[in-house]
């Protein structure tokens, strides 16, 4: 299973905005997603509820993996999103 | 089961588009409404019954007991606040009925601060088709804001899948 930990970048960590930006990315995708905290579990990355409520910070370890047919590619995509700043 | 989201503050309930920051009103969010709050200390309550899993000073979101998430958002960009002006009556974690206190902060002071005191009220993961009679105009905090119709995930497998098991008792 593919899965890459990144820091995440956005500066107020993964709130609203951000949150929305790296859902709606992972909603497109074609494959499951989840989304860690360090040492944490894994929830989904298409639900804003989950998300919101991992409490990610900036600066933050998580860690994105994914399932099946093109998961290399969906966690390259959302491990992308989360090394850049989202709120700028 | 529908559910009726309460306003969580007193002032003028307002589309989501009206929002001033364009992933809430482009609904990116998730669908809902929002209250453009009257320019008093007042205190934000619980929309809904449920659980206060994530509480932040300009932001909360509460978690019914069947697992639909509401997010109140305190004003435009208010993260960068960092809790100043924002006076947390509950903890992380509480049980809350609808209604309950939850964070008391002072619109008028947001706005004096050069942002938008107007704050979202999001159903999360709510498809936009589900949520309807969103109130508009003058609320105060308890009134309802909107109702959140149930998903009915089931039901998308159509009327045969229902059918299979005969004239049916429906578990809803």
């Amino acid at each position: 299973m593919p899965e890459r930990t990144v820091t995440v970048a956005s500066s107020v960590g993964l709130h609203a905005r951000p949150a929305a930006v790296f859902v709606k990315k992972a909603k497109e995708l074609p494959v499951p997603v989840t989304l860690a905290k360090e040492g944490g579990k894994p929830v989904s990355a298409k639900s804003m509820l989950q998300v919101m409520s991992l409490d990610v910070q900036h600066g933050d370890e998580v860690t994105v993996a994914a399932e099946g047919e093109g998961a290399d590619v969906a966690v390259d995509e959302l491990a992308g999103l989360l090394e850049s700043d989202l709120d700028a | 089961m529908d559910i009726s989201i309460s306003s969580p503050l007193t002032g003028t309930a307002i589309g989501l588009a009206e929002v001033p920051d364009p992933v809430f009103a482009g609904r990116m969010v998730g669908p809902g409404a929002a209250v453009d709050p009257a320019r008093k200390l007042q205190t934000a309550v619980a929309p809904i019954a449920g659980r206060l899993v994530k509480l932040k000073p300009h932001a909360f979101v509460v978690q019914s007991e069947d697992g639909r998430g509401i997010l109140v958002h305190l004003g435009i960009d208010t993260v960068n606040l960092d809790g100043e002006g924002f006076e947390l009556v509950a903890t992380e974690g509480d049980q809350l009925r609808a209604g309950q206190p939850v964070v008391t902060w002072n619109p008028a002071d947001v706005e004096a601060g050069g942002l938008s005191p107007v704050s979202p009220v999001i159903a999360l993961d709510a498809e936009a088709a589900a949520i309807d009679a969103i109130a508009d105009g003058t609320v105060v905090a308890g009134d309802e804001l909107f109702h959140w119709r149930s998903r009915r995930a089931k039901d998308s497998a159509g009327p045969a899948a229902g059918a299979a098991g005969g004239t049916g008792k429906t578990k809803d």
